[in-house]
């Protein structure tokens, strides 16, 4: 799979990851790779940040949106 | 994880809001029938209007006080609003023992208030006539019929909150929802038994506002509120992890 973006550039550039909402493929230099904050709890207990956090691939995109 | 601090203000919140709006209910209905003649000793004025369907109302007041508290405060504290709901998580070892007393100070301090400002809001009246919803055992309950009452309600409402919310494998979103239906259920039938408080901090506010705002003096009834409710949900916590065991 090729790069979407690096392609609307008119460049080929093999992709390295798939933007997990979109499904767009992504270069090293388009991925955004962001570790999520993980939360356990909930009624009844107060919920409490866990140590470990979930790493997951956006496009620059798909991150603005995420971000807002 | 929030302070103790901001979460026993939670609770505190939490609390004040249940009764404000559930004991409330049930002193509003006591106001509206008041002067009414009642067909027999067993109907106190709460029945007169509706039948059971007063009682209904009164529960699902109760009711969506709770499931609006759990999902509004449960992320934050637990919204456990409940002093035997606090103990019997404590009791299972589910919750320290350090934020178990200050909840409890917390959730009485809330009753507290919303007492308070429910008679604030509605006059004297809600006093002497509502008696600010606070509850008795009803004519002919004994004071160990009316233990055992809130015991059984008790126990029903912490199996619920273990199967629902405390087992991991419960599905999520339904336990606000499902434990203020339960909480209405149980109103319904044990109400004009017992009162139906299932929750000490329930019965402590209004008995307070009562004392302190010239209304009658209930307070020989409160270990009924205080045992049933604690045995109840005690059992219900330890009951629940044994017939959930091994699975």
């Amino acid at each position: 799979m090729k790069c979407y973006l690096c392609a609307k550039e008119g460049k080929s550039t093999d992709a390295v990851g798939v933007c997990i909402i979109c499904g767009m493929g992504l270069c090293m230099e388009h991925a955004v790779r962001d570790d999520i904050a993980m939360w356990e709890g909930g009624y009844p207990f107060p919920e409490r940040k866990m140590n470990r956090t979930m790493p997951r691939i956006l496009c620059p995109e798909c991150n603005a949106a995420v971000k807002k | 994880m929030t302070n103790l601090t901001k979460r026993a203000a939670a609770e505190c919140i939490g609390t004040l809001f249940l009764v404000y709006f559930g004991a409330g209910a049930a002193a509003v209905t006591l106001m509206i029938a008041n002067g009414a003649e009642t067909p027999n000793r067993f109907n106190i004025g709460i029945g007169e209007l509706g039948g059971l369907g007063d009682w209904l109302a009164i529960g699902l007041a109760f009711g969506f006080a709770i499931a609006a508290v759990i999902y509004s405060l449960g992320r934050i504290s637990g919204a456990h609003i409940n002093p035997a709901v606090t103990i019997a998580l404590w009791a299972t070892k589910r919750f320290p023992a350090q934020d178990t007393v200050a909840y409890i100070v917390a959730q009485l301090i809330g009753a507290s208030l919303g007492s308070l400002f429910f008679a604030a809001s509605a006059g004297m009246d809600a006093i002497t006539i509502g008696g600010l919803g606070a509850t008795a055992p009803f004519p002919g309950i004994s004071y160990g019929q009316a233990i055992l009452a809130e015991a059984i309600g008790t126990f029903i409402l912490m199996i619920v909150i273990m199967g629902v919310a405390v087992d991991k494998k419960a599905p999520a979103g339904f336990a606000g929802l499902v434990i203020g239906l339960t909480v209405a259920g149980v109103i319904v039938t044990l109400g004009n038994i017992s009162g139906s408080s299932l929750n000490p901090a329930r019965t402590f506010g209004p008995y307070l506002g009562d004392l302190l705002l010239g209304g009658s003096n209930l307070w020989g009834y409160f270990p009924i509120y205080l045992i049933g409710p604690v045995i109840g949900a005690v059992c219900a916590a330890f009951c629940y992890d044994w017939i959930s065991s091994g699975e």
